[in-house]
């Protein structure tokens, strides 16, 4: 059997390359996609946990990450897609209508 | 009348805000109506002031007309009142130099008269709370609550840069105040430890202190006692924390400054007399040296300062620094012509000094400037008003028969045979102070009134109109009168002065 | 197969606030445009009805939904507030939506769907119960932030909160998966009990924990997370910046307090320090850079990240006095700012404009009620006695002061008094300057008699009389406050 360790390393990766998209990327659907990421590596921790203790808990935790996650795309993209139509861009970079 | 005696300090503080609400709802454009219900206020609260002078027992100590009702049980805040012989007459101060400042403000407040009004009388309300309040919360509450009103009426009303003085004031005090917050609640939780009965009552705590059921290590003392003195000490002002007051006063509208000056200035004397003193005793011993040489420099700095301002209003304003270095000395020696000396200069100074306020701002508003070399000569236009003038400037410098004699007398006497190293030398650097004093009046009185008129627009100032005289005869007649019978108003306060020397923790440092 | 039986008492009022907000959607198409209003109106009764299910509560305490729902005083305590917050803003936006014609009734139903979140934040009993919640508050607030769809500004502070907003969301979620694999459960009491048998991998909890710090972090605005905030409180409609600067951040910090005092007492000196420092920096990033704004919007949202500096001196002093003191101030805090909003979105013209300091010349005296009553409101902020907002520092600095917070304390209250700086700001506006004097030149219809709507009216004098109740007979409250926290500690 593959080692606890293993999932809960790749899933620290995995978060991590979502952390290091979300600040780097400077397209906001590559940055919404990098939290996906995050998310979804987080279910992986779920799921490793709770294979390894051998509760049900953490599966059933992932289908309400799955479903909020899923809210919140519809969400995100609703307004990603406003921002679009006024500013005709999906660059981070011009979202600069206010500064310090 | 048996309600009026038990709840006669609420009566007091409760008038000035129910006549605020009142004239909250009158019609902004009426002016007349507005300013007839602001006096008629002022003066009915001034009356029941003085059922505090005629039913006060003299030779009882210990607090009276005192109220007691929880009010955040849980915690032990209490809606505490009561004065004794000190805070009596800073009561009566108060109500009477409100009187004289709505009656002053007849002619000069022309914009926003309601709202001018609404904060005066706001105002005389938490300067009232001040005095009254025995529980160290309602205290504080009562202490910061009056800046609001102070700043609005300097911030709206006042001249030139109102508004960085306005800020500096509110700021300035503030900062003061976040201190002694902190030192109020760590004084609250060791009386708590200490006694397992937490509460905010001032007399309560100081008993504890007194019989020695709370003891306050003095190290904590130290810091506890330097909390509460940099809030006064920014209020008093002492050198050199003083430098809020001269843009403060010198912006301020006549009214504002006759308060700041008779009333405000004297809460950072007030609380350091007791407060500061009776709680803190050990800390209090530590300090008195360093305290006595800033009240000296003040006395000093402030007669120098004064003597080259150009500014009327300036120069007034730096005399108050002079004045109340003198008040700090007074409470310092620890004894009783000091102590009492101190308080009956605190009076003085808010007569005079308030009176020197008003006839500035009276020929203010005949001439808009207030710069001395602008004038001179003024005798010959306004004879009524030099006189006064001469008087107010007499009792200020401390003439025999005139208030600020007594006052000065029994402060220079309590420091000349106060039990502290070099009170001699004290009491001639402070006498020469008194000898300044009188060289910086007496110099712009002359440069203001006497001689030729040198500006034409001088000649034709009109003299005092009748209600001018209203507002000045009452002060004239309470310098003349405190002055020549200090008495009655000393006589009240003795017992209680005496008291807070023979407290034996206090005892102790007087040796 | 039987289902088991369901009581429904447990979350009554998130019940009725879903109900109605789904109703409020359903009328919408059959409404027309000039009768919106009265869903506006369903909706606040929705918000009554809760407040009266919330009563109910008050005899059902207990746990409930296998552990996941707690109802006690604490959680009833935090209803309330929850739905007062909900009540008010209702009321303040119905005239601000007609006027930037966006007035369509989803508005009010994601405000009662955020608020069912707000809700089952403060009952939550167990971790993923808080991330739901947080998330259903989280999701309705993104598109609230965005409503004004076709205005630059607001689009970006949809889109700014929405991406910060799930990134922490994500932070705080890996903290609750660390903190299941650690303790095999994300019950909060029970965490409590496997954390004191001290079986476990401590490396994993103390990750867990910092990582749910920095999502509780972000939703609070707390230094150094706190710089999403200014810019989605510009560039949010008015009423919902206010909504946003009380309702989430109290329901961030109700679910903040439980997790922290319920579940990780055993670590209490560890984060201890997290907070005092995160506390200080709060505070004085808030105020330093509150200080230097001329939108008034951008002010009060740096001023609320100093006001969750001050709630942090009070959680660090981590006792049930500093937990009620802070149950307290929130309530304090939300009637003064929303009250604040209120005035704001009356004085404000179409499109968000005249929403700089300086345009606030001359109020005083054109509308001396409104402008003493933002007045009022604007001294409360700062924390001058005889209101809310003095009231609740001082009990908050009080509990910091019993636990020797003293530095931490004084630091508090110097950054109160150098708050006033900017908070008088408006005031010297308002009654010290004239119109135009500043320089601007106003437009003919700047200068229109005001319309302020009933609705407006009633929250702005619901605020002011609550703002005074509350510093001059706190009492009532407080004693609440504080039975309620001896249940959480």
């Amino acid at each position: 059997m593959v080692p606890l360790n293993y999932f809960l390393i790749l899933a620290a990766i995995l978060f991590c390359l979502g952390v290091i998209g979300f600040v780097m990327k400077r397209n906001l659907i590559t940055m919404f996609m990098s939290i996906e990421l995050m998310l979804n590596s987080v279910n992986l921790t779920f799921v490793a946990f709770s294979r390894h203790i051998n509760v049900l808990s953490g599966q059933i935790f992932v289908f309400f990450v799955m479903v909020i996650a899923a809210a919140e795309a519809a969400v995100g993209l609703a307004i990603i897609v406003a921002f679009y139509r006024n500013r005709e861009s999906l660059n981070v970079d011009e979202v600069d209508r206010m500064k310090l | 009348m048996e309600f009026i005696d038990s709840h006669i300090l609420t009566i007091l503080i409760l008038m000035p805000v129910a006549g605020a609400m009142f004239l909250a709802l009158l019609d902004p454009g009426k002016h007349e109506a507005i300013r007839r219900t602001a006096l008629v206020v002022a003066l009915l609260t001034f009356v029941f002031s003085l059922h505090l002078v005629i039913h006060f027992v003299p030779h009882e100590a210990g607090f009276q007309f005192e109220e007691n009702s929880p009010w955040v049980p849980a915690f032990g805040m209490n809606y505490h009142l009561g004065i004794d012989g000190i805070s009596l007459w800073l009561v009566l101060l108060t109500t009477f130099l409100t009187s004289v400042s709505v009656l002053a403000s007849w002619k000069g407040i022309e914009k926003r008269v309601k709202e001018f009004f609404i904060f005066i009388l706001l105002l005389e309300a938490g300067m009232v709370g001040v005095f009254a309040s025995l529980d160290l919360f309602l205290f504080y509450v009562f202490w910061e609550v009056m800046l609001v009103p102070m700043y609005f009426l300097i911030g709206i009303w006042g001249h030139g840069r109102r508004i960085y003085a306005a800020v500096k004031f509110i700021i300035y005090t503030a900062v003061g105040s976040a201190f002694m917050l902190v030192a109020i609640l760590s004084l609250y939780f060791l009386n708590a430890h200490a006694t397992g009965a937490p509460t905010f009552d001032f007399t309560t705590i100081l008993d504890n202190i007194v019989n020695g059921r709370l003891v306050i290590e003095p190290r904590i003392q130290v810091w506890l006692f330097l909390a509460f003195f940099l809030s006064f000490a920014i209020k008093v002002p002492l050198f050199p924390l003083h430098t809020w007051l001269p843009d403060a006063h010198t912006e301020a509208p006549t009214a504002g400054s006759v308060l700041l000056a008779g009333v405000l200035l004297k809460m950072g004397t007030y609380g350091l007399l007791r407060f500061n003193i009776q709680l803190f005793p050990d800390a209090t011993q530590t300090f008195t040296p360093l305290i006595v040489a800033l009240a000296i420099i003040g006395i000093i700095y402030g007669a120098l300062v004064a003597m080259v301002q150009p500014d009327l209003k300036r120069l007034v304003a730096y005399s108050s620094v002079s004045h109340l270095g003198f008040v700090v000395l007074g409470i310092f020696v620890f004894n009783i012509q000091g102590v009492e000396g101190a308080v009956y200069q605190m009076l003085n100074h808010g007569i005079s000094t308030g009176a020197l306020f008003l006839i500035v701002g009276m020929i203010y508003e005949r001439r808009h400037t207030r710069e001395i070399s602008e004038f001179g000569g003024l005798a010959t236009p306004m004879p009524v008003l030099a006189t006064i003038f001469l008087i107010i400037t007499l009792s200020s410098i401390g003439l025999p028969l005139l208030n600020g004699f007594v006052g000065e007398f029994l402060i220079l006497v309590g420091t000349f045979g106060a039990a502290v190293a070099r009170a001699k030398l004290y009491c001639t650097l402070a006498a020469s102070g008194v000898i300044l004093g009188a060289v910086y009046m007496l110099w712009m009185y002359q440069r203001v009134i006497f001689g030729e008129v040198t500006h034409d627009v001088n000649k034709t100032l009109p003299d005092l109109s009748a209600r001018e005289k209203w507002v000045l005869v009452p002060m004239v007649v309470m310098a003349l009168w405190m002055g020549i019978y200090p008495q009655f108003f000393l006589r009240k306060m003795d017992a209680s002065v005496s008291k807070l020397l023979n407290a034996p923790r206090v005892m102790m440092v007087r040796k | 197969m039987t289902l088991p039986q369901v009581p429904i008492l447990p979350i009554l009022p998130e019940l009725i606030l879903t109900l109605f907000g789904i109703a409020v959607m359903l009328f919408d198409p059959f409404t027309a445009k000039p009768h919106k209003s009265w869903l506006s109106s369903l909706a606040f009764i929705g918000v009554l009805a809760a407040l009266a299910g919330n009563v109910l509560l008050l005899a059902a305490e207990g746990e409930y939904y296998n552990g996941m729902i707690i109802v006690d005083s604490f959680s009833v305590f935090f209803n309330f507030l929850f739905l007062i917050i909900a009540g008010l803003s209702i009321l303040a936006s119905r005239q601000y939506l007609v006027r930037e014609g966006v007035n369509h009734s989803e508005y009010y139903g994601l405000l009662l769907f955020a608020t069912v979140g707000m809700c089952f934040m403060g009952g939550a009993n167990e971790l993923i119960m808080i991330f739901i919640g947080l998330e259903i508050t989280s999701i309705s607030t993104y598109v609230l932030a965005g409503f004004r769809r076709t205005d630059l500004k607001s689009n970006e502070a949809a889109i700014k909160y929405f991406l910060l907003g799930s990134f922490a969301t994500a932070f705080l979620l890996y903290g609750i998966a660390l903190m299941y694999g650690a303790t095999h459960t994300t019950h909060l009491s029970q965490i409590s009990s496997a954390l004191l048998t001290g079986r476990i991998d401590l490396r994993l909890v103390l990750a867990g924990t910092a990582l749910m710090m920095v999502g509780f972090s972000f939703k609070v605005a707390t230094a150094p997370f706190q710089i999403w905030t200014p810019d989605v409180y510009e560039g949010a409609p008015i009423p919902v910046t206010g909504w946003m600067s009380v309702g989430p951040k109290a329901a961030g910090f109700a679910a903040f307090l439980r997790v922290f005092f319920v579940a990780l007492p055993a670590l209490d000196q560890k984060w201890f320090w997290v907070l005092w420092v995160s506390s200080v920096l709060t505070m004085t990033i808030g105020n330093t850079a509150a200080m230097l704004q001329s939108n008034i919007k951008r002010m009060l949202a740096y001023s609320s990240i100093a006001h969750a500096g001050y709630i942090l001196v009070a959680f660090a002093a981590l006792t049930p006095n500093g937990i009620a003191s802070i149950m307290f101030y929130l309530l304090a805090y939300s009637v003064m700012n929303l009250g604040a909003f209120a005035v704001i979105s009356a004085w404000s013209l179409s499109g968000e404009r005249r929403v700089t300091i300086d345009e606030f010349a001359g109020l005083g005296y054109r509308q001396p009620w409104l402008a003493a009553a933002f007045t009022v409101f604007l001294l409360g902020l700062t924390g001058i006695p005889l209101t809310a907002g003095f009231t609740g520092k001082f009990f908050m600095f009080r509990a910091a002061i019993n636990s020797k917070l003293y530095w931490l304390t004084i630091i508090a209250l110097l950054n109160s008094a150098a708050s006033l700086y900017y908070y008088l700001r408006p005031t010297i506006a308002m009654y010290m300057r004239e119109p135009g004097e500043s320089g601007r030149t106003s437009a003919p219809q700047d200068s229109a008699p005001l319309q302020i709507s009933m609705a407006t009216k009633v929250v702005i004098a619901v605020s002011v009389l609550a703002v005074f109740y509350l510093g001059l007979f706190p009492s009532t409250i407080l004693d609440f406050a504080q039975s309620s926290a001896f249940l959480v500690h």
